[in-house]
């Protein structure tokens, strides 16, 4: 899907980096850093469906958090469009959110209890003073209908308590699309919801990228739903970008053995063998020697314990597009690896 | 937008708030302590408003001024005087139905006052965080730790005789750092609720946030202890005119008292100690049942226990 358009970036993250201190003081041995991510290189292209895949933990979060800035960087920069707004504030930070904006995971928390689906929706209209209550309104309820919402004269004023999650996060959707932004992130947002409402989620968000042209972000641990619904997929694991290239690429032939590892982990339907495809995975953690080497090293059953252990890996080209980052790949030619 | 559909949105809003409001009141008058404490509160209402009607009767019933000639000393029910007279010959009963306009006026807002300001305080030491929250919050405890009817007995002696409304504003400055820590308790825990992250990527302020989206959610709160601030308002302004330092141009129901210990009729007339004291009693006690029957409302999981129970 993605050669049919340009290849136009529209959001970059250069060497990007967050740490959290862990709670307490010196004294009480807390104040450690804890690396949520690490010198993330990451580029989005205009109107494809990025995704975002890793286990819990991994810092997938922390990313999307990063984009909308609710948080920010530690080191490094995110460009939009050519535009640093790696420390934005006040109005320039408002200005940017009216181009970004956020689908949460949990609908059940993300929506004020106190506040009517209206006035949730019309959020972003008000606080960025677009037109009379009367504009908000007649642009709330079409929103709604978007985001499969109808009719959506029925759902305008309840409160969130009186829907279902499928429907909160349909609401949650319609506040982030009601400014038509050009870039989406949706963190996780089909985890909390039932398979069934899963597919009409993804369908919402693929009729945004369509008919709205947004660029979306899809933070996910599901292979499967990653699959599903994006162009291009990025593999995370603690803080470490470790694959990235295009979806069907990385799931069919997978180069790093964290993403084998995930597709694994996969459930398959009807298969009642328990061996794995791959096979990369250790059942034990073995203890690493240093922090300098591969991420993966201490779950890797691959790993060769001089090389792996001592040394931080490269980039590999392991195909068009496809890159990961393994020192195992060194040897493998592009072309002979997909076996 | 045409305007008929504009029309059916609106009813449409209007029967989402007359329906949330149907439901609250429900899940109260189903609690028989919302019920009884319903129903004394309204009786005492209807004393308040009441208290108006002896003295246009008759200027010999005003609770302060008005003395019936005839009587000397303190005299027992008569048909005259429904709840007898006091030493100099003043109508009980009007004395009684003046004091519950002072203990709504007392009640009602110095609670009202020290809620606003718990609430103004509590919220910005939770949003703000850090010094603000620190230096917020050692205020509160130092004032919490203050024996209120011992310090405002002392300003009393110190100012001499004070009037209602300085003692409304004394009990409301000493009385908001019990709130204000609860409403901090709250704020700090919806901060990090996902909704607020929400509002801020939605690009609001932080007054925005603050007035929007965190004090819909602690307002119930701020207004259940409302209904236990109004309880000890009531009960310390007894206190403070039972001991003599009460303003001396209101009739309250503590002022009562003090004129019955002070003129010896303590034992002699107990038509004349008992229904001030029977009334303080009640009032304070329904006040406490509403506060107990709105917590149910405000807090679903209170309900079933209820139900069983």
């Amino acid at each position: 899907m993605s050669e049919s358009r340009e290849h136009k970036t529209i959001l970059q993250l250069e060497q990007v980096s967050r740490f959290y201190r862990t709670r307490g003081n010196v004294f009480r041995g807390g104040g450690r850093l804890v690396v949520a991510l690490n010198k993330i290189n990451l580029s989005l292209r205009q109107g494809e469906i990025f995704g975002l895949v890793g286990e819990s933990g991994s810092g997938k979060t922390t990313c999307g958090r990063l984009i909308v800035r609710l948080e920010e960087p530690d080191e490094g920069r995110i460009t939009l469009g050519g535009e640093d707004i790696t420390h934005l504030k006040g109005k320039k930070l408002k200005d940017y959110r009216r181009q970004v904006q956020m689908v949460f995971q949990d609908p059940y928390q993300s929506l004020n209890p106190q506040v009517t689906i209206a006035d949730s929706v019309a959020e972003p209209l008000i606080t960025n003073k677009l037109g009379d209550p009367l504009d908000h309104l007649e642009r709330v309820l079409k929103v709604l209908d978007t985001a499969g919402l109808s009719p959506s004269e029925d759902y305008v004023y309840r409160f969130p308590h009186q829907l279902s999650g499928g429907q909160r996060q349909r609401v949650a959707i319609a506040r982030a699309i009601v400014l038509e932004p050009s870039l989406l992130v949706a963190d996780e947002p089909t985890s909390m919801l039932d398979a069934s409402y899963s597919a009409q989620i993804f369908e919402i968000l693929q009729g945004v990228r369509d008919n709205m042209g947004a660029t979306i972000m899809f933070i996910t641990h599901s292979m499967a739903s990653a699959r599903y619904l994006c162009d291009r997929i990025g593999v995370i694991y603690r803080g470490h970008l470790v694959e990235q290239g295009p979806a069907e690429q990385v799931i069919n032939a997978p180069q790093h053995p964290y993403t084998k590892a995930l597709i694994d982990a996969t459930p398959k339907f009807g298969r009642s063998s328990e061996v794995p495809t791959y096979g990369t995975l250790l059942a034990a953690e073995r203890p690493a020697t240093s922090s300098a080497g591969c991420p993966f090293f201490r779950r890797c059953a691959l790993a060769e314990r001089l090389l792996c252990a001592g040394t931080y890996p490269p980039w590999h080209d392991v195909a068009p597009e496809q890159v990961a980052l393994c020192h195992l790949l060194q040897d493998a030619a592009p072309a002979a690896s997909s076996g | 937008m045409e305007n008929k559909t504009v029309q059916i949105l609106k009813a449409k809003r209007r029967a989402l708030w007359r329906q949330r409001f149907m439901e609250n009141w429900r899940v109260f008058m189903r609690n028989p302590l919302g019920r009884i404490g319903m129903s004394l509160l309204v009786m005492f209402g209807l004393m308040a408003v009441c208290s108006y009607i002896p003295p246009m009767i008759d200027p010999m019933y005003h609770p302060m001024t008005g003395v019936d000639p005839k009587v000397v000393s303190s005299v027992g029910p008569s048909w005259q005087h429904w709840l007898g007279t006091d030493f100099m010959g003043r109508d009980i009963f009007s004395q009684l139905l003046a004091g519950a306009r002072v203990a709504f006026l007392v009640g009602v807002s110095a609670a009202f006052m020290s809620v606003v300001l718990g609430t103004a305080v509590g919220m910005t030491a939770g949003y703000m965080g850090r010094f603000t929250d620190t230096a917020l919050m050692r205020l509160a405890d130092m004032i919490m730790v203050l024996p209120t009817l011992l310090v405002v007995l002392m300003l009393a002696a110190l100012f001499g005789q004070l009037s209602i409304w300085m003692i409304v504003l004394m009990i409301a400055l000493f009385r908001w750092p019990g709130v204000s820590r609860i409403i901090r308790a709250q704020t700090l825990s919806l901060k990090q609720r996902p909704f607020i992250d929400a509002a801020r990527v939605s690009g609001a302020s932080h007054l925005r946030i603050i007035f929007r989206h965190i004090m819909p959610n602690v307002l119930p709160l701020a207004f259940l202890y409302m209904t236990f601030r109004v309880t000890s308002a009531i009960v310390i302004e007894a206190g403070l005119a039972f001991l003599g330092f009460g303003d001396p141009g209101t009739v309250s129901w503590g002022m009562m008292l003090q004129w019955v210990w002070k003129t010896g009729y303590m034992f002699q007339a107990p038509y004349w100690l008992l229904p001030p004291g029977i009334c303080i009693s009640l009032i304070t006690l329904s006040f406490y049942m509403l506060g107990r029957a709105m917590d149910e409302v405000l807090d679903p999981r209170l309900r079933d226990e209820t139900q069983a129970g």
